[in-house]
This record gives C-alpha cells, sequence and structure tokens, in this order.
C-alpha cells in the first residue's frame, strides 16, 4: 500500500506539470500580438484554472484505478460503546425528519443491538409553529419500539453558533454519558447495520476520531435532482476513494453521516467565535473542514469510507435551491482563508482548506480568462494568425480533465460489474454521457452563480445562513428569470462583443453564452419530474433500501393517522405565539 | 436503562463534558512589542 505522502506528492506534481506545461504552450500559441502583459495574465489564469480541473480529474482517475477494498460483510455484533444519534433540526418538516428516526431505530431493533443507540434530536427551530408541530409529532415517536427511554428532545431558543453551537450544546449538557456520537442532517437516512458497523469500528480502532460515509443522494425527483443522484451514487465513490488514497488520516468530514468519538470531539473542536466580522469573521459557518483539521491536529485519525453504503440523504432538486445552498458553502469556504496559517494544523488540512477556496474562486478566475481572451482577439493580429491553435489547446485540456476520469470509471464499472447494479453498461454509458452533457450544459450558469457569490464575500456582503427548502421542486418560469436574469444579460452582451469584435471566437463562446442566455429555460426545464426513471438510473432507484421503505411506511401511516397530531401542533403553536 | 451508572429517562441525560476552545488564530504582539522583544534578545556587549 504506497504511503499517502507519495501519493499526494505524485498526484500535485502531475497537476502542476500538466498545468504549467499546458500553460507554457499556450502562451507561445497565443502570439506576440496583444501586449505582453495581457498574454502573460491569461497565460497564468490558464494554469491555475486547469491546475484545478486536472488535478480533480486526477483524483477520479486515481479512485478508478486503485484496487476495491472489499466492503465488511463480518457478522454484526453488539458495540462496547454507546452511541448517540444526533440530529439537528432547524424549521424542518418534523413528521418526516422523525419518521426517519423511526425507520433507523427499527432497522437497529432487528439486529438486536438498539439498545446501544439513543437518539437526540437537537431543535434550533426559531418559528413556534414548527416548534409546536415537533413536541406533537415527537408524542408520537416515543411510542415507537423500545424507543423510550431512548430518544430526547431539546429545543434551542437561541440558535447560538448555528449548527456546531446546537451540537456543541449537547456536548457540554450530555456529552459525557456517551462513547460515540453519530452526526445527521434532518434528512440523513442509515441502514441499521451501516450504523453498527461505524460503532463497531470505533470500539476496534482506538485511534479513529472520525468516521465518515460517502452519503447517496435518494428521493431525487426532478431531472436535476436524478443528475445529482446518479453523479453522487456512480461517480462520487470513485472521486472519495481517490481522495481517500491521498487523505490517510487527514481525511474530510462533511458534517453529517459521519460518527466521531465523544471524548475526542470534545477536546479538539470547540470552535472560537473569529474576530471581526462576517463574512471574514463571527461564528466559523463551514465547520465540518474545521473540525476534521482539528482532530487531524490533535494525533486523531480522520478517515472516509467509501465502501460503507447505507448511508443516505436528499438533495437539492433545482438549481436555484442548489444555488442557494452553495451561497452559504461558498462563504463558508472563503471564511477558511483566515485558518490556513492556523497554528499547529497539518500541511494535508491547510491545503484541503485551499482546495475549498479554489472550487469557489475558479469561477471568476474562468470569467476572467474568458474576458480577457475576448480583449485579447479584440487586438488585431499583424501576423495574421487566429487564435484558435490556443484555444485547442484550451479546450483539449478542458476535455481530457473532465472525459477522461469519467471514462475510466465507466470502463472500471464494465470490468468489475458493478455497472450491473445500474442497469448494465449501456445504460450507465448514456448515463455518464447525459451527465456530461446536462453539467456542460448547466455549467456556465453556475459559474455566474458561484462568481457573484465570491464578489459579494469579497465586498464583504454577509449572506448569512438562508434556509434550504427541500421540499421546493419545479421552478415556475418566472421565478426563474427572476433569479437569473443578470446572467441572460452577461450572456447577450459577451456575444454580443464577440459578434462585432473577434467573430473568429464566436463558435467557440456558443457552448457558454447559449446556456447563459437560455439560463431561466434551462432552470425550469431541469426542475421538472420526467415519468421514466430510465435516465439517471441508480442502484438504490432499483431496489430501495430496506429502510427507505420502512421510512415512506411509517411516514404514511402516521400522516394518514395523525391529522390530529398536525392540528394539535399547529393549535398549539398559536397558543404559543 | 443504564449505562456506566447514569440513567436514562426522557429528558437530555446529565453529563457534562467539557469542550475547550481551540485555538486557531495567531495573537499578534503589537510592533513595538515585537522590537523589544528582538532587541531584548541581541547579545550584551561586555564593558
Amino acid at each position: 500500500m504506497l504511503r499517502p505522502i507519495f501519493i499526494r506528492t505524485a498526484t500535485l506534481l502531475l497537476a502542476a506539470l500538466a498545468s504549467a506545461g499546458g500553460g507554457w504552450l499556450y502562451f507561445r500559441l497565443i502570439g506576440a500580438d496583444a501586449p505582453v502583459w495581457l498574454d502573460s495574465g491569461r497565460a497564468v489564469l490558464f494554469c491555475l484554472t486547469v491546475f484545478w480541473l486536472v488535478w480533480g480529474g486526477t483524483t477520479g482517475m486515481l479512485g478508478a484505478l486503485s484496487p476495491a477494498r472489499k466492503p465488511d460483510a463480518r457478522p454484526i455484533t453488539r458495540p462496547v460503546g454507546l452511541t448517540s444519534i444526533l440530529v439537528p433540526i432547524y424549521n424542518e418538516d418534523p413528521a418526516a425528519t422523525f419518521s426517519r428516526i423511526a425507520a433507523m431505530n427499527r432497522s437497529l431493533l432487528a439486529l438486536d443491538i438498539a439498545d446501544r443507540f439513543h437518539f437526540a434530536i437537537l431543535s434550533d427551530s426559531s418559528s413556534l409553529e414548527v416548534a409546536a408541530q415537533e413536541a406533537a409529532w415527537f408524542e408520537q415517536l416515543v411510542h415507537e419500539p423500545m424507543l423510550e427511554g431512548r430518544v430526547f428532545y431539546r429545543r434551542r431558543e437561541r440558535n447560538i453558533g448555528k449548527k456546531a453551537g446546537n451540537i456543541e450544546d449537547f456536548i457540554s449538557h450530555s456529552g459525557g454519558a456517551y462513547d460515540y456520537a453519530l452526526i445527521l442532517d434532518a434528512d440523513s437516512l442509515m441502514e441499521g447495520e451501516t450504523i453498527a458497523r461505524m460503532a463497531l469500528r470505533m470500539d476496534a480502532d482506538a485511534e479513529l476520531g472520525l468516521l465518515q460515509t460517502v452519503p447517496e443522494v435518494i428521493r431525487a425527483e426532478t431531472l436535476f435532482g436524478r443528475l445529482m443522484a446518479f453523479s453522487s451514487a456512480y461517480l462520487s465513490p470513485y472521486f472519495a476513494r481517490g481522495q481517500a488514497l491521498m487523505q490517510g488520516r487527514e481525511g474530510p468530514y462533511w458534517g453529517h453521516n459521519a460518527i466521531v468519538r465523544m471524548r475526542a470531539f470534545a477536546a479538539s473542536c470547540g470552535l472560537p467565535v473569529l474576530s471581526g466580522r462576517p463574512p471574514y469573521g463571527g461564528h466559523i459557518l463551514s465547520h465540518d473542514y474545521v473540525e476534521a483539521a482539528l482532530l487531524a491536529r490533535a494525533g486523531w485519525k480522520v478517515e472516509v469510507d467509501p465502501t460503507l453504503g447505507g448511508s443516505f440523504e436528499e438533495g437539492p432538486e433545482n438549481l436555484i435551491e442548489y444555488a442557494k445552498r452553495d451561497r452559504r458553502w461558498c462563504q463558508g469556504n472563503l471564511q477558511h482563508r483566515r485558518l490556513i496559517g492556523a497554528p499547529g494544523l497539518k500541511l494535508w488540512s491547510r491545503f484541503t482548506f485551499v482546495q475549498g477556496i479554489m472550487a469557489y474562486v475558479a469561477s471568476p478566475l474562468w470569467l476572467l480568462l474568458l474576458i480577457s481572451g475576448l480583449i485579447a482577439a479584440a487586438i488585431p493580429d499583424p501576423r495574421g494568425a487566429g487564435p484558435d491553435n490556443a484555444i485547442w489547446v484550451l479546450a483539449l485540456a478542458v476535455a481530457v480533465a473532465l472525459l477522461l476520469p469519467k471514462a475510466m470509471i465507466l470502463l472500471r464499472g464494465m470490468l468489475d460489474g458493478r455497472n450491473r447494479a445500474f442497469g448494465g453498461t449501456p445504460r450507465v454509458a448514456v448515463g455518464v454521457l447525459g451527465e456530461i452533457a446536462l453539467s456542460t450544459l448547466l455549467a456556465p450558469i453556475m459559474l455566474c452563480f458561484q462568481s457573484r457569490a465570491v464578489f459579494e464575500i469579497l465586498f464583504g456582503l454577509d449572506g448569512g445562513w438562508p434556509a434550504t427548502r427541500r421540499d421546493e421542486t419545479h421552478v415556475e418560469f418566472g421565478t426563474a428569470f427572476a433569479a437569473s436574469w443578470w446572467i441572460v444579460l452577461i450572456g447577450a452582451a459577451t456575444l454580443a462583443v464577440a459578434i462585432a469584435f473577434a467573430p473568429g471566437l464566436v463558435p467557440w463562446l456558443l457552448p457558454v453564452t447559449a446556456p447563459a442566455i437560455a439560463a431561466p429555460v434551462l432552470i425550469g426545464l431541469t426542475s421538472l419530474s420526467p415519468k421514466s426513471h430510465w435516465l439517471f438510473g441508480t442502484a438504490v432507484k432499483r431496489q430501495p433500501p430496506a429502510v427507505m421503505e420502512l421510512q415512506r411506511q411509517i411516514h404514511a401511516s402516521w400522516t394518514s393517522e395523525g391529522l390530529g397530531v398536525a392540528e394539535a401542533g399547529a393549535e398549539a403553536g398559536h397558543v404559543l405565539a | 436503562m443504564k449505562h456506566e451508572g447514569l440513567e436514562f429517562f426522557s429528558a437530555l441525560p446529565d453529563a457534562p463534558l467539557a469542550m475547550p476552545t481551540q485555538m486557531l488564530e495567531r495573537r499578534r504582539k503589537p510592533l513595538f512589542g515585537r522590537l523589544r522583544a528582538m532587541l531584548a534578545a541581541l547579545p550584551r556587549l561586555s564593558a
């Protein structure tokens, strides 16, 4: 097994050499017609943007080439440690969330180990009506088999520190009673067997501070949602595997569907309030990356295991909800620039912060590359040669970085039989091609959303923490236009400038400008829910996991019988208000 | 039910666990303070 440090160094060198080599070639080709400063700037932008593409692509290729770890198939035994399953909630649908808890409980009961797991619902709900409904539905939940004495509900009136503060509040009041904490989101769902295996891994490895699963998106109905689900089910595990090879003991934490060692987390992960005001100061928004870095700093192992199935979440069903969530993540990641130099952090943890920042900063850099290319193309070339060769280099670099890893993953799936779970290689190939096509169409829109997020944050505007509406699916044209009219304007203006000053660039710009001009239509169309599930089929869609079916049944039975519960909750809400 | 001597009922268990705040920002000494520290560290010339 190659040491992570060797793999990291080799991968970084490969990405650096590929982008530097490509940047040198690009600089040679863009000619002497434009001022040197512009050519140099364009070459630097090329290197920076292509480096992160190549880096991401190499991670996927590494995962596709690495030997598969066999999933743990040993019989489930009784965990020694006691685990608290934490469910922080904030103005969610309590019937849906609590039915997930009930399903996970029943899944654990079937293994006869449920008494080693408690559930703690940690509410920060600010809406009194929702809080009243939570209390009412909790009364329904406690009647689930063997849950009495194992499920707790607590609501904070003040949302200090948001989710991280919510968990810290639990730990400081009750953490001493537990050995481990399995941290979930309101939409998380996990098989009992997976939960048990995670606790057993913590029992077996005294150095393990955190174990992260790779959650799969479920219940996606819209075209956009299914695109995300397919990507998370089929492609993400390979990228996660490649990352795991590089990360070694300094793995990621994504804030949910992960188990932590309670005392390690308590001793290492008390987050400070950063000096200064938001968006850079104040409470740490993307706390998960920081907590992983702090655990690694304290010497604990932080691992991700892509072989642990049975871990699920729900995702945004349209591009607008995705962009809102992304805005929050963007602010959280840019805030990490304050922490790159934090004392005692491992080098890889610092690099992870840089990686997270560049995931967002790359978008405005691509925009700058585009604009500088337009300016350069508008300047006449005395040699008479056009910029076509340089654009070919750029297009080839992007194509290879994006397509090669996915082709390798498809081939790997064909050779090891994984494609069968997704309906066979031809169907998966159509899915991968569809994913590439749709991602390419939506990329310019996402580029604009992310660039705007970065500029807002750089100018000190605090986006805050917009509530995620998980039930929002179809987007009407009016709403889509209101969210993206400025993208239409940017696309149209770019195309107009190209037609007027650099007509040779128009064919190359169409893949970017056309989707931008059509943004409202694309946002609306991808928020539709096609009846056929053939495209972007996943193993979970073909054969839903037992816990998902359990949750559906429980929720259906509660909501058909529990109308009185909901009404009582609403009435109590009026009284409290 | 009991675990390590703790009884669990319907309220969250009363089992506090300290979660000390971690240091993530370097505390910078004022410039004058740093200059004084540098001067104090210089070797003294013998008379």
